[in-house]
């Protein structure tokens, strides 16, 4: 039987009692946890407070309905593992989905079902130990967060969200990786507003060199528009790229530019970062970095979102926006793919056939890619330019994730796990296309299979953005 | 042996049915509350509920899962199990009948050599869906008493009930065997609710109920720190 109320049932003070006693010493969660934590803030009673946290998230978000939809129906059939290319390279039951959900929705069952806390009580032990919280801890980011596996559920369980509710739960304790809470810090609290603490000087001149290399490449005059009043859309990109992914900004610089387009684009000097890691492990931080987005847009009367090659920024922003951003009255969310398709449909822009004579293979970024949302138009685009492109297999909604998903590409920590395990499929799908260029519209990705060819041996392989093959394709007038 | 058959057929198989339509009303209703609860607090209001109740019917057919290389064989017998294990509760004529004489309602019923072979089928699926889960190391390992229990508790009463169907094949006495077939049937329907089974109604509800989920109230965010007393603090 499931306690039904808008307000959930109040812990005991017995068992609270009972879960407070302490059974790990901070040093061994320190070391156990060592990356899923930051140094000298070891939370301190943590089933207590696991618990309290689960509570409250439970009591103020919608996602207990799901939660207990989901405690009770598991088949544990493990169709989920065929999907799953973390357990098809480690064989590791731990790793099959359906296993790693079950840690959290036992929780649920043992402590806010009146069948699970009369059956507590009778064995007398709660089901939360220091123990069980760090395998959550461990193992909901082991967890690329792809969703692959939901597509497998016969019953419709979406471990994805099941991960991201035990993530959630666990960064209310602190549990959470240092490299995405200290990113988040700086682009939430600090001087530069980004994850990668990069000052507006530093991005300004970025972009005054970028201008001078379109200039010398292309022979035209182009400037990155910086608040520019009125522009339809409001450009966001993860700020990685104004640092690592030149190419791709200049690209999609030069599409604007070619398409006539430049003054319906601009770029805001005070928040230009699209990385919401919110996304991926707590729905505060989710909303925070959307309502930054949104306040930019008022501020320069901007109409549209505009988000650059990116996954997570992207899919954050385009499914979080209504929720975040006013509900219906909330601002358009475009990715950049679907303009520049749209540019080239409209033949505001031309790309030369045969441009890139080189094989070519197209990564689907599980966050565009899974829910069907872009799949066909990069894949138009590219064949309209690379005389050899072939697909992955399998690819579009049912691609592999690159490995790095869910946040964790961004933990440098955990490389050889990234592309010693979950990035090992990946690396064979690259091998078998033979495609001397992966195009990956995604920083993450970009990132992560970078490493995943350098580390598996392929490194004939180059890994590219879409728009920095667009860039060298274009025909400019 | 009379009384206890009349009574298996009678008070306890309305109690048996009670209780598990009560329950699995009770469960579909409050899954229902929750979701249109959970609807009430979202910030984002556009649900595609045609796409995720067409997501749950695409899993009632097995073309999704014929498509991939692992577990089509598993996936197979599991629809089988699931044709069998509805279709001949419901429409065999044998119980058709009680619903005419206890309810005044009856239905289509299946012709009997039919529901022969659908039992035969159902049982023979119940087994080899236990044997591929104890091969599958993955499934194993991950199920729990009832995964194992349930398909033998789902059999029961289709053997038991196909010795009924058949006496000159039933090594024992016939009224000892339709005994156990109406306290089987009805130890199953009873345990409905408070099991897996409960998939029943819940299955039909799990993808709008996924949807609810990544819809979030705006603000709850803010909510759980306050309720967490860290309001004023920062990331």
């Amino acid at each position: 039987m499931q306690v039904h109320s808008q307000s959930l049932p109040q812990l005991s003070p017995a068992l609270l009692a009972k879960l407070s006693q302490p059974k790990l010493t901070p040093e061994k969660i320190q070391e156990r946890l060592s990356y899923i934590i930051e140094k000298d803030r070891v939370p301190d009673d943590l089933p207590r407070r696991f618990l309290e946290a689960f509570a409250a998230v439970l009591q103020h978000t919608n996602y207990r309905q799901v939660i207990d939809n989901y405690a009770r129906i598991p088949a544990r059939c493990a169709n989920c593992s065929c999907a799953c290319q973390i357990y098809q390279q480690t064989h590791d039951p731990k790793d099959v989905p359906c296993y790693r959900s079950n840690l959290l929705l036992e929780a649920y069952r043992r402590h806010f079902t009146l069948r699970g806390i009369v059956e507590g009580h009778l064995k007398g032990t709660p089901y939360l130990t220091d123990d069980l919280i760090l395998e959550m801890a461990e193992s909901y980011y082991h967890c690329t967060a792809c969703r692959r596996c939901s597509l497998e559920c016969p019953l419709g369980i979406d471990h994805g969200l099941v991960t991201h509710i035990a993530r959630y739960v666990l960064s209310e304790i602190g549990l959470v990786p240092r490299a995405l809470v200290i990113s988040t810090r700086e682009q939430l609290e600090g001087a530069t507003h980004n994850t990668s603490a990069i000052p507006w000087a530093a991005i300004k001149d970025t972009l005054e060199f970028l201008e001078e290399e379109i200039k010398d490449d292309k022979g035209i005059d182009l400037t990155f528009p910086v608040d520019h009043e009125g522009a339809e859309f409001l450009f966001f990109a993860p700020v990685s790229d104004y640092l690592m992914e030149a190419e791709t900004l200049m690209g999609i610089a030069t599409v604007f530019y070619a398409a006539g387009d430049q003054n319906r684009w601009t770029i805001s000097s005070q928040f230009l970062d699209g990385i919401n890691y919110g996304l991926f492990y707590n729905d505060w931080v989710l909303e925070k970095c959307l309502r930054l987005e949104v306040d930019q847009l008022k501020r320069l009367g901007a109409q549209k979102i505009l988000i650059g090659e990116c996954g997570h920024a992207s899919r954050s922003a385009k499914a979080f926006m209504k929720t975040f951003g006013g509900g219906k009255k909330a601002p358009p969310v475009v990715n950049i793919m679907e303009y520049t398709w749209r540019a080239w449909k409209d033949g505001k822009i031309r790309l030369r056939p045969g441009a890139i004579d080189e094989r070519v293979t197209y990564h689907d970024p599980c966050n565009i890619a899974r829910t069907g949302w872009i799949i066909e138009q990069p894949r138009e685009l590219l064949r309209a330019f690379c005389s050899d492109f072939v697909e992955m297999e399998p690819h579009g909604v049912w691609n592999l994730c690159c490995g790095g998903g869910g946040g964790t590409v961004s933990v440098d920590e955990i490389r050889p796990y990234r592309t010693g395990v979950t990035g090992v499929k990946k690396a064979e799908q690259i091998r078998a296309t033979g495609a001397h260029y992966v195009v990956a519209p995604c920083a993450n990705c970009k990132k992560q299979l970078r490493e995943v060819c350098e580390d598996n041996g392929l490194s004939d392989v180059e890994v590219v953005g879409l728009h920095d093959l667009i860039y060298r394709a274009l025909i400019l007038d | 042996m009379d009384a206890w058959i009349a009574f298996a057929r009678g008070p306890l198989l309305k109690i048996a049915l009670l209780t598990m339509l009560l329950g699995l009303i009770r469960q579909g209703l409050l899954q229902v509350w929750e979701i249109s609860w959970a609807f009430h607090r979202a910030g984002d209001q556009v649900v595609p509920w045609k796409l995720a109740i067409r997501r749950n019917l695409e899993w009632l057919l097995p073309w999704r899962y014929l498509r991939r290389k692992e577990r089509i064989t598993y996936n197979f017998i599991s629809f089988l199990f699931h044709v069998g294990i509805i279709s001949v509760p419901v429409f065999l004529a044998g119980h058709v009948a009680i619903w005419r004489e206890s309810f005044g309602i009856g239905w289509w019923t299946l012709p009997p050599a039919l529901a022969d072979w659908l039992t035969v089928m159902t049982v023979s699926a119940a087994a080899a869906l236990l044997l591929m889960r104890l091969g599958h190391q993955a499934s194993r390992r991950l199920s729990q008493p009832q995964d194992w229990l349930l398909p033998i508790l789902c059999a029961f009463p289709c053997v038991t009930g196909f010795f009924v169907a058949h006496p000159f094949l039933n090594p024992i006495n016939a009224q000892v065997m339709y005994l156990f077939h109406l306290l089987s049937a009805e130890l199953l329907l009873m345990i409905v609710p408070f099991s897996k089974l409960v998939h029943i109604v819940l299955f039909w509800v799990s993808q709008p109920s996924t949807e609810l989920g990544w819809r979030f109230p705006p603000g709850s965010g803010e909510r759980v720190r306050a309720t967490l007393g860290k309001g004023e603090e920062g990331v």
